[in-house]
């Protein structure tokens, strides 16, 4: 690893002060993610910033039906809690599937939101990748590309996005609280945090330098009673998803109300279903609409040489998690 | 103090204590004063020629006291001519020319008073590559398939007049991936060197070979080689020679006058320790009606490396598991730029068996047979490779107790037709063969008289890589000397004492404990011979120590393979079940149970070879659900970096296992009648869970790992309803 200093802020204005006085300065939550990249030689910071002990990691009711979660909580306090088990199961069985539980452990929500890609061109210093080192090239675009993405790719970057996390909030909806320099906030809404490659696949998110999170705000329960988080990998633990779907029912009289519905390990951002979503409003909870769901869902998808299975995987996937949705508790 | 006496007791480790505190030793915790750190440096590229290396931002780092690089290494002994198949006691060149033949080859060595500094300087040492185009997979480099230096085509009878005679016939081809050994513990060394002398503690299977390896890489002769491992965190193989990173170490404690401790990184045991290689297995099998096998031919293509030539004998099992006539087995290899491959557990049988128990279960269903029924119809006393008897073979009995005990009788033959929720349901079965072989094993026993209890000290250079050796040793020699486990110590792997062959091959057990019963019957003898009485008369050693007014006593012993070992063919048999639940949209599947029924001759302690046991069942279930390692084709690095990404098994992806050892007993194999566990366990295991996968969707999967983009894009086989 290479020589950085070490810096512990008394409040989230002092942090963000000192991420403003050192461009090669990054936050430190649990770090399970950064020090990684850091031994790898991919992140190379002189300074990290530890925010992991500044008071915002309280999970709690934000007084408009819905809730509060801080961005220090850890991953499974924040999935264990029993007030988002209760009201927000999608979520937790999402967050539960992530990962390991010593992981879990250490990663807080603010940090889930920013890990960044698996790709292993961008794990690899010594190959091309535009995300770690813009204008190098692609090398999944002409590599191995099976793991990546079907939606919203560009020859610049086929990556995809890690977490299970964000697609349950893509999928439940919410917003991410942020703190800038001068003792200013900001909202983001989730759907647009995270971002495509464009042309400019070194971006992941639309966060202003040295912008810190602080929290993030969950809207009113509607999926409490109809969820399911469907995570297809190569084994039964520690292991990103091939694809997952997040999908959320709310039933009225026999009948979808609203469907929150996305998908991970398919594009650059957590993948928001809107099509799909905005289909099965209305509609009774059959096969054959799932299935029609799923058709619309995949339609605009875009394979790679190695990743054709996703189609009829992603396809599968949909119907089944609509269809475990439904049945739970039905 | 255990006070058990003998063997066949499942005794907690004698060594357990020391493990679960803290307090056993590994090679790069042992304290050495004034020990420097060392970082070895990886190649980026996978052929050509390194073009410049600039170390001085390197070498003004705080710490930095060495920086190797092939312009100022030793030279050391390397190959005259074209090397030879590789063995365990190859010389290991290393930093010797600027040529690049894989990626992640040793390039250069950073030395360090801090393990932080080396590591940091050695990402300032700039090394510039005039790259050329490497040849990644074998698979677009078939024309360059030559056979192997090292003789292993075999045939016998006539394959295609087999063929053309049976009912059926089967042609299908198999791939097993490129897998890694990982074992837990890192391979890691401190080495010193003075006046001339190599001390190294150093995490190897065999203390003996290693000692050659750095004697001849060195031209330093054997005496003055001392390697010392007294615990070894699992090799799998892997630690079967010293390799590179053991003579770096040892070059730079020449080059700086201190000991120099090299921890080769979890992304570096991809990279420099070897791997299992991508075999492509052939099946043709025909069949009479009747079952009877008419002729089986496995022919193998894989790759080595283009400096040195390794062959894993995918076609052990074919040869002699089944009574066919006819029988033909060939390997060819493609050189390709990726370091050598060399043996991992049950090189051979993990990988052949997988085709071969694949293809029985094919044709078992082509004959519309049961897969039990259809193998116990081939079944043979005699070794048809070689006509030698089997000095004991159960393994009709292995099948047949399994099915009992499994409850095969709820298997329906039909594929897809079990199911539940949205899980489909089958059942599995592979029968397993493994060598038992058998080496020339020397011992020490030092006995003491003390405050009336005797005490007896065995020594040997034997190692513990986690298998269980300590104990099962002390059991042993309790049998012989007829005190409790107690009273023993055990005291491995140091070159200094009597040499054995070391631990892999599934040879450990029986090797050593025979060489400690040797010792122990020698003291015995010895001491009985200075008191004039006859070896008939029962004396405990107690008695024989007061007798010859003796407080301290040695003896050696040496036990080797007898006539009768030589004149059969001596195997460990076995078979293994599984149920595996598959869900019918995912491609996600659950192994909900397993079972492994073995005859593999005197189980010294059912507890450690359970052990032993469980540990192969889970290699083997690893190499269906997700282990392999992924090369990308164009630069020729493996992508699968750390355990995120190499897949293992997790406990949720395991089954409820049962182990059943069957008795028997095999005095032809050694006088104990003990056989080698621990590769028999990964035997055919993965055979058995792809054969129950098709038992549950009708889908034949021919590639490990079976990952769920496979299954989902398999279609089922022709003839399934």
């Amino acid at each position: 690893m290479r020589p950085f200093v070490y810096t512990q802020p008394q409040n989230p204005q002092a942090a963000v002060s000192a991420a403003a006085a050192n461009k090669q300065a990054r936050y430190l939550g649990g770090g399970t993610n950064l020090i990684d990249l850091m031994k790898e030689d991919v992140e190379r910071p002189t300074e990290l910033i530890e925010v992991a002990d500044l008071s915002f990691n309280d999970i709690k009711s934000n007084g408009a039906g819905g809730y509060t979660l801080g961005a220090m909580a850890s991953n499974a306090d924040t999935a264990n809690h029993p007030d988002i088990r209760k009201n927000y199961p999608l979520l937790s069985m999402a967050m539960l599937s992530a990962a390991t539980a010593q992981i879990r452990n250490m990663a807080t929500n603010g940090g889930n939101l920013l890990q960044r890609t698996r790709c292993p061109y961008f794990f690899e210093t010594s190959m091309p990748c535009n995300k770690r080192e813009p204008g190098t090239g692609c090398g999944a675009r002409k590599g191995m590309n099976a793991q990546h993405a079907i939606f919203g790719w560009n020859d610049q970057c086929v990556a995809v996005n890690p977490s299970d996390m964000c697609v349950a909030l893509a999928a439940i909806g919410a917003t991410v609280q942020v703190q800038q320099a001068g003792g200013k906030t900001r909202t983001i809404d989730f759907a647009d945090f995270h971002r495509l490659p464009g042309d400019q696949p070194e971006k992941d998110n639309t966060l202003q330098p040295n912008e810190l999170i602080t929290a993030i705000e969950l809207p009113k329960p509607i999926f409490a009673d109809h969820y399911y988080y469907l995570k297809i990998r190569e084994r039964s633990s520690y292991a990103f998803a091939l694809i997952s779907v997040a999908a959320g029912l709310q039933m009225e009289g026999g009948s979808i109300a609203k469907a929150g519905l996305a998908m991970g390990g398919v594009a650059h951002k957590p993948w928001k279903l809107t099509e799909a979503e905005a289909f099965l409003s209305g509609k009774k909870p059959t096969q054959e609409n799932f299935e029609q769901a799923a058709e619309l869902a995949m339609r605009p998808a875009r394979t790679l040489p190695d990743n054709e299975y996703k189609i009829e995987m992603g396809k599968k996937a949909i119907i089944r998690a609509l269809t475990q949705a439904y049945e739970k508790n039905a | 103090m255990d006070t058990s006496i003998g063997t066949g007791n499942p005794i907690d480790r004698v060594e357990g204590h020391l493990k679960v505190t803290g307090m056993a030793k590994y090679s790069s915790e042992f304290p050495v004063d004034k020990m420097l750190y060392a970082q070895a440096i990886n190649s980026t590229i996978a052929k050509g020629e390194i073009s410049s290396i600039d170390i001085s931002e390197a070498k003004k780092q705080k710490g930095v006291v060495e920086i190797i690089t092939y312009k100022n290494a030793e030279k050391l002994k390397t190959p005259d001519k074209k090397l030879p198949p590789l063995s365990t006691t190859s010389i290991q060149p290393v930093l010797q020319s600027p040529q690049v033949h894989y990626y992640g080859e040793y390039v250069g060595l950073v030395v360090a008073e801090t393990f932080e500094q080396a590591q940091y300087a050695a990402r300032l040492v700039k090394i510039k590559y005039k790259k050329e185009t490497p040849k990644i997979d074998f698979k677009n480099h078939r024309a360059d398939a030559y056979k192997p230096e090292e003789e292993s085509d075999y045939s016998r009878g006539d394959v295609e007049a087999g063929l053309a005679e049976a009912d059926q016939k089967l042609e299908a081809t198999y791939n097993t991936p490129i897998e890694h050994h990982h074992p837990m513990e890192l391979h890691a060394v401190i080495a010193s060197w003075e006046n001339g002398k190599v001390k190294a503690y150093a995490s190897q299977q065999m203390i003996n070979d290693a000692a050659v390896t750095i004697s001849n890489t060195f031209q330093i002769p054997k005496e003055d080689v001392r390697v010392i491992a007294p615990f070894v965190g699992g090799g799998f193989g892997s630690k079967l020679h010293a390799k590179q990173h053991v003579i770096l170490a040892i070059m730079a404690a020449k080059k700086t006058g201190r000991p120099v401790q090299l921890t080769v990184t979890r992304h570096q045991m991809f990279t420099n320790t070897n791997l299992r290689q991508h075999n492509e297995q052939k099946v043709s099998i025909g069949a009479a009606k009747d079952g009877s096998l008419t002729a089986l031919a496995h022919e193998i293509v894989s790759h080595t490396s283009t400096y040195e030539e390794y062959q894993e004998p995918c076609g052990t099992v074919s040869k002699m598991l089944y009574k066919v006539p006819n029988n033909k087995v060939t390997h060819r290899l493609v050189p390709v730029n990726l370091q050598t491959p060399f043996a991992m557990r049950a090189p051979g049988e993990a990988t052949g068996s997988f085709a071969l128990e694949s293809a029985m279960d094919e044709m078992a269903w082509k004959l519309k047979m049961d897969p039990i029924e259809f193998r116990i119809k081939n079944d043979t006393q005699t070794d048809p490779s070689n006509d030698k008897p089997f000095s004991s073979r159960l393994l009709v009995e292995c099948l047949r107790i399994g099915a009992d005990k499994f409850g095969w009788d709820k298997r329906k033959m039909e594929p897809a037709k079990n199911t539940n929720g949205n899980w489909l349901v089958g059942y599995g079965v592979s029968g397993a063969s493994r060598a038992a072989p058998y080496q020339e094993t020397s011992s020490k026993v030092i006995l003491t008289l003390k405050d009336g209890t005797v005490l007896a000290t065995i020594q040997m250079d034997a190692t513990d890589i986690g298998t269980g050796s300590y104990t099962i040793i002390a059991q042993t020699a309790s049998e012989y000397l007829d005190i409790p486990v107690g009273q023993v110590v055990v005291q491995l792997a140091d070159s200094l004492f009597p040499v054995t062959p070391g631990s892999g091959g599934s040879w450990g057990a029986a090797s050593y404990c025979n060489g400690a019963r040797m010792a122990c019957q020698n003291a015995i003898k010895e001491l009985k011979q200075k008191l004039n009485v006859g070896d008939e008369k029962k004396m405990s050693v107690k008695e024989l120590m007061t007798g010859n007014k003796l407080t301290t006593y040695e003896a050696q012993g040496t036990a080797k393979p007898s006539e009768a070992f030589k004149e059969h063919s001596v195997y460990s048999f076995g078979a293994n079940f599984a149920e595996v639940w598959v869900d019918k949209d995912t491609g996600m599947f659950r192994i909900k149970r397993m079972l492994n029924v073995g005859a593999c001759g005197k189980i010294l302690n059912p507890k450690t070879a359970f052990g032993q046991i469980i540990g192969g069942l889970t290699m083997g279930a690893g190499m269906v659900i997700a282990e392999q390692t992924r090369v990308e084709p164009n630069f020729g690095n493996f992508i699968t970096r750390s355990f995120a990404d190499y897949h293992v098994p997790v406990n949720l992806d395991m089954a409820n296992v049962e182990v059943v050892f069957l008795p028997e007993e095999d005095k032809i194999a050694n006088e104990m009648g003990v056989k080698g566990i621990g590769e028999l366990g990964i035997t055919s295991v993965a055979a058995s869970i792809a054969n129950a996968i098709f038992n549950a969707t009708g889908k034949r999967m021919r590639d490990l790992p079976i990952t769920p983009e496979k299954l989902i894009m398999a279609g089922v086989e022709p003839g399934v309803a």
